[in-house]
């Protein structure tokens, strides 16, 4: 994705809500990125290892975000949802 | 929204605290929704919100925090292992047991698709210290793990350091 310039304010514009931002996420090797704003991504880590915890980091998380979403919250969204078609 | 609810768990530690905070969320984007502006990063907006409904909280009753830790901890310690995998529990118990900054950026960056600019805006720091608690969360990871010495053991593959 585009590195914007790093303006910490509200008024940056992203590509709508896409998923897959970084590469980063990708191959969880944050060492590939080309800016140095300070700390080295790849701080010690080799990249096999960088990406080992990557993936774990990911699966412990997909597990929870894969789940089926409550039913209350989903009920929830639909209302907003609703109410704002009016 | 799935993502959401699990930045919300790797905050509370608590499905149902999760879920709460999830659902307060919502409201709270629905009812701040003039102040979004178009264009921008929706799913980084939730999430900011989310945490900072969550700090919130946290300060008005640390207490109570204290406990979600310690509740967070015995669900991990028994829960079955998923997928058969004895390491990712074990991943899961060392996740926890880092640092909550460190742990936060580096689920944000790593897991829930967050560019580090992104990240450091919905923690409110700069993109320096983003990296730099990715870096030490993955260190302290590894070392916890024991993944430095598993490495050296079977001989990693050379790699030297990508730029």
């Amino acid at each position: 994705m585009d590195r914007d310039a790093n303006k910490k304010g509200r008024q940056r514009k992203m590509p709508g809500a896409s998923k897959k931002m970084g590469q980063a996420v990708e191959n969880g090797a944050a060492g590939t990125s080309v800016e140095t704003q300070g700390a080295r991504p790849d701080n010690g880590l080799s990249p096999t290892l960088q990406a080992h915890i990557g993936r774990q980091v990911r699966a412990v998380f997909d597990e929870v975000a894969r789940e089926p979403i409550p039913e209350h919250l989903l009920r929830l969204l639909k209302d907003l949802e609703r109410s704002g078609e009016k | 929204m799935g993502s959401l609810r699990a930045f919300a768990v790797s905050l509370c530690g608590d499905k149902e605290r999760a879920d709460d905070l999830v659902q307060e969320t919502l409201f709270k984007a629905w009812n701040h929704l003039d102040s979004f502006k178009e264009g921008t990063n929706l799913k980084a907006w939730l999430f900011t919100i989310l945490r900072n409904t969550y700090f919130s909280e946290r300060r008005k009753r640390w207490r109570e925090v204290e406990d979600a830790d310690g509740i967070y901890a015995a669900r991990l310690a028994s829960q079955p292992a998923q997928h058969g995998h004895m390491d990712m529990q074990d991943f899961r118990a060392a996740l926890i047991r880092i640092p909550d900054d460190q742990r936060e950026a580096l689920i944000l960056v790593g897991a829930a698709g967050f560019s580090y600019e992104e990240a450091a805006e919905i923690c409110g720091c700069a993109v320096g210290t983003i990296k730099s608690r990715v870096n030490r969360a993955r260190n302290r990871l590894a070392g916890m793990l024991g993944l430095e010495q598993i490495e050296n053991d079977l001989g990693s593959a050379g790699f030297s350091k990508t730029a």
